[in-house]
Parts: structure tokens; C-alpha cells; sequence
């Protein structure tokens, strides 16, 4: 039985979602945390989408956010002009560290600085490193945080955290709209223009790429790269195959531009942030049981639509005395 | 809901047990009762759920206490002239007419700003830093 997908929406963002990141995956799950246009970033629990707290203090749009592999610190940057660490366990603003190791926090900006606070020392002057001639669209942490991975309008760089200097650069014909670092292989996911390109995280060079039918805004590989997902300007969702470049499926569902795409840590899912201010948990595997998806046994389940959602009742058929709310044939309202 | 676009309408669409629960609108969430708070906040930020239940009662109390005073406090400001500082060194003042039920927004009538006068205005609750007014 062919099985179509459901997409679950998280609502209570005002405004669009720009970015997303996942967690690595923790005693408690793992965590999704959500940057919106609306100034207050939100953490949810990574495989149901269920909200779990909104960090408030920004004063502008969040245009960043990502959380730490445990999910115990968060960090987003805003047009405010500020960068904040929070505590993503208490939702609280974290002014000073008590810990013993040392973290630090990588930021990027139009001001084409490449800037790394110690978050031990918060009140110590970052480092700061120049060589970009536009400003800085992303930058992220690569080999075990040895190296940063940066890109301005016109180029991707890797430069080394030790010395501070560059040591790689290659020319994008497109500004940069997304970038991605997958750790395990050391791939670089880049999506400009139409293209998804895949290099390598450690000589820049391209392994491959793909165009899709409209200009993508962000790409994800899945964790064991059978598959990848984006999305872009015509609102769609698209999955293509890894190796051959083939697409698998492709969904509407979003209301406007898809700014963000990111895969969950055990790849079962990934989601989607848009314009239209919602964020959407879509199945990689549709019809499996996980998170709130449930597989469905024919003639021993009920379903019931509520506002579009096939939403599983549970009904004891054994008990004989009960009141049924339901009738006892199941109905499914296309 | 979605439909992917190379098979439409095809196949019976994946149950879901309920959908995602959203924010509830009363706090900003991160639940000191969950699991994770519990194992991973420090004691010293985590007010509820670490004492014991006469601590928790007596504090609840309080809770409730503050939070009537200043509903009333709301309603006593009802036509008075309130002077807010705001962010942005920004001070301003108007008459109070009325608090939204989420303490989100003020509505203010004759606002006094450099500007001019508003006849009629909302103010964000977030970009106030505090008010006085006189009884």
C-alpha cells in the first residue's frame, strides 16, 4: 500500500524561519533549535517538533542559530548586532561560563571579519581574522574545530584555527546561499544558484553537483549520504539520490520560499524552515513508526481528520461496555 | 497537507499519533520539572523542584501574591500619566487605558514623544525598561 507523506508543522514563529540546526543526538534525544525573523529563536525536541522553550532578549531578527552537540548551550545572532550563548537547558542568557574547558563561539558578518570569542574569557577581545572582500555569508567549524569553513559572495575559504591564516580558496560564480559541514567524510555541502555542490572539507574541491528546477536556498546530506534533501524559491521540498543524482520525491506544503533545510542527526527525519513562518518535520522513510508518525495496520487502526491531519485514534474494540464516541467502522474522509 | 508532485494524490497518507505541541503562551517554556532541567540545570537557577513541598507551597504563595498585586497595580494606573523609559534612551509618557491579557502590550492614549503626540498607541511591553506613575 503506496503511503503518502505528512508533514507535521511547528507553529509559533511570527515570522519567517532563515536557519536551523540540529544537535548531535543526547541522553534526552536530540534538539532542534530555530532562528526567525521574529527576534525569538526557538528549541524543540528534535523527532516530534514539541516546543520546549523560546530564548527571549534579542532585539532584531535572528538570522543564526545553532546549539552546541549536547544541546546545553545555544548560540544565535541577530540584526541587533549581537551574538548571544545561552543556556538551552534553562533558556537563560549566559553572561559568564563556569566551566573548566574552555568553547568558543565563530562569527562571520558584513563586516567581513571572521571573529572567535572565548567563551571562558567573555570579556576578552575576539580574534579576529580579515581576507574576505564581501561580506561573510556562513561560517562554520571543521576537522574536529581544527579548521573554519567561510563564505563571502564570491568565494569559499578554510582556513586554519591555530595560525589564523587561510589556506584554501575557490571561486563561486554565485553568491553562496547555504553551506553545510558533514563531519564523518569531510564533505562541504554549498548550494548557489541552482546548484547543490558537494567538496571536499579538507582541499575545497568538487565532488560533485546538482541542479535542481529553482534556485535552492539550503541543502542537507543524510548521515549515512544515500540521500539529500533541499529547498528554495518555488517553495518545494526536494530529495534526490546522492549517488545518482536522481529525485526521489518532492513536496509542496510550504507557503513561501524554503530558507532552510537540515537532516536530524540519525536521519530519519529532517526539517524545513520557510518563509511562511513555519517549520516542518518531514519523514525519510514515509510510513515508518517514529517520533509521532505511527505505521498503520490495515483494518486495525482508526484514523480521524483533524484540520487535514489523519490523526490515529486509540479504540478498545475488546470492550464491549464501553461508550463508543466513534462508530465502529473506520472512516476515512478524503 | 503536502503532496509529492510525481505521484499526486497517490497512496493513503501516514498517520501521526497527535501534531507537535506548540508554545503554550504563557511562559517562555524550558519546564524546570522535565528530566533534562532536572539532571543538568544548577541548583542555584532552578527555583521550583528542588525543594521540598512546604518550600514550594510557601513560594508558590508568594508567587501568587506579586503577581495579584501587580494585575492591580495595572488596574490603578488605569487614566493616570505614566512616564516610560524605554531602550534607545527614549522616554516617554501618555495616559494608561489598558494591559493585553499576556502583559505584551499597553495601550496608551496622548503619547508624549518627541516626535509629537499620539492620539492613540500601542506600546511593546519588551522595549520598556520601567514606568512610574503617581497615585
Amino acid at each position: 500500500m503506496a503511503m503518502r507523506q505528512t508533514p507535521l508543522t511547528c507553529s509559533g514563529h511570527t515570522r519567517p524561519v532563515v536557519d536551523l540546526a540540529f544537535s548531535d543526538i543526547t541522553p534526552y534525544g536530540y534538539f532542534l533549535i530555530s532562528a526567525c525573523k521574529d527576534g525569538k529563536p526557538m528549541l524543540r525536541q528534535g523527532d516530534t517538533g514539541d516546543w520546549i522553550g523560546t530564548f527571549l532578549g534579542h532585539k532584531g531578527a535572528v538570522w543564526g542559530a545553532t546549539l552546541n552537540r549536547d544541546a546545553t548551550k545555544a548560540a544565535t545572532a541577530a540584526a541587533d548586532f549581537t551574538a548571544k550563548v545561552w543556556d538551552a537547558v534553562s533558556g537563560d542568557e549566559l553572561i559568564t561560563l563556569a566551566q573548566q574547558d574552555s568553547n568558543y563561539l565563530l562569527t562571520g558578518g558584513q563586516d567581513k571579519l571572521l571573529r572567535i570569542y572565548d567563551l571562558s574569557k567573555p570579556e576578552a577581545e575576539p580574534q579576529v581574522v580579515s581576507g574576505h572582500t564581501s561580506g561573510i555569508k556562513k561560517a562554520l567549524w571543521s576537522s574536529d574545530d581544527k579548521q573554519i569553513l567561510s563564505a563571502d559572495d564570491k568565494t569559499v575559504r578554510l582556513w586554519d584555527r591555530n595560525t589564523m591564516t587561510e589556506v584554501k580558496a575557490i571561486n563561486v560564480s554565485m553568491s553562496v546561499s547555504s553551506m553545510e559541514y558533514v563531519p564523518v567524510g569531510e564533505i562541504l555541502v554549498i548550494t548557489y544558484g541552482r546548484t547543490i555542490a558537494f567538496h571536499s572539507a579538507e582541499t575545497l574541491e568538487q565532488i560533485k553537483s546538482f541542479e535542481a528546477p529553482a534556485t535552492v536556498n539550503s541543502a542537507s546530506l543524510h548521515p549515512e549520504k544515500e540521500f539529500l534533501v533541499a529547498g528554495g524559491e518555488d517553495f518545494k521540498l526536494y530529495k534526490y539520490d546522492y549517488n545518482t543524482g536522481e529525485e526521489l520525491e518532492s513536496y509542496k506544503g510550504h507557503f513561501g520560499p524554503i530558507h532552510c533545510v537540515r537532516f536530524s542527526p540519525d536521519g530519519e527525519l529532517y526539517a524545513s524552515g520557510s518563509e511562511d513562518g513555519t517549520l516542518r518535520l518531514w519523514q525519510t522513510t514515509v510510513g515508518k513508526t517514529y517520533g509521532l508518525w505511527k505505521c498503520v495496520v490495515p483494518g486495525k487502526n482508526f484514523m480521524k481528520f483533524e484540520n487535514n491531519f489523519p490523526i490515529l485514534t486509540t479504540e478498545d474494540l475488546a470492550s464491549e461496555n464501553s461508550d463508543s464516541i466513534y462508530s465502529s467502522t473506520p472512516e476515512v474522509k478524503a | 497537507p503536502a503532496q509529492p508532485l510525481t505521484r499526486p494524490g497517490h497512496g493513503v497518507p501516514v498517520s501521526v499519533i497527535r501534531l507537535p505541541h506548540g508554545p503554550d503562551g504563557t511562559s517562555r517554556g524550558f519546564d524546570p520539572n522535565s528530566p533534562r532541567y532536572q539532571a543538568l540545570s544548577p541548583i542555584s537557577i532552578s527555583t521550583m523542584g528542588c525543594g521540598n513541598e512546604a518550600d514550594l507551597e510557601r513560594e508558590q504563595q508568594a508567587r501568587v501574591a506579586l503577581r495579584e498585586r501587580y494585575l492591580r497595580s495595572l488596574i490603578a494606573m488605569v487614566g493616570h500619566t505614566i512616564h516610560f523609559t524605554m531602550y534607545e534612551r527614549v522616554s516617554v509618557s501618555a495616559f494608561f487605558d489598558a494591559s493585553d491579557i499576556d502583559i505584551l502590550n499597553f495601550q496608551v492614549s496622548d503619547l508624549q514623544t518627541p516626535l509629537g503626540v499620539h492620539r492613540e498607541a500601542l506600546l511593546r511591553c519588551s522595549d520598556i525598561i520601567s514606568y512610574t506613575f503617581e497615585l
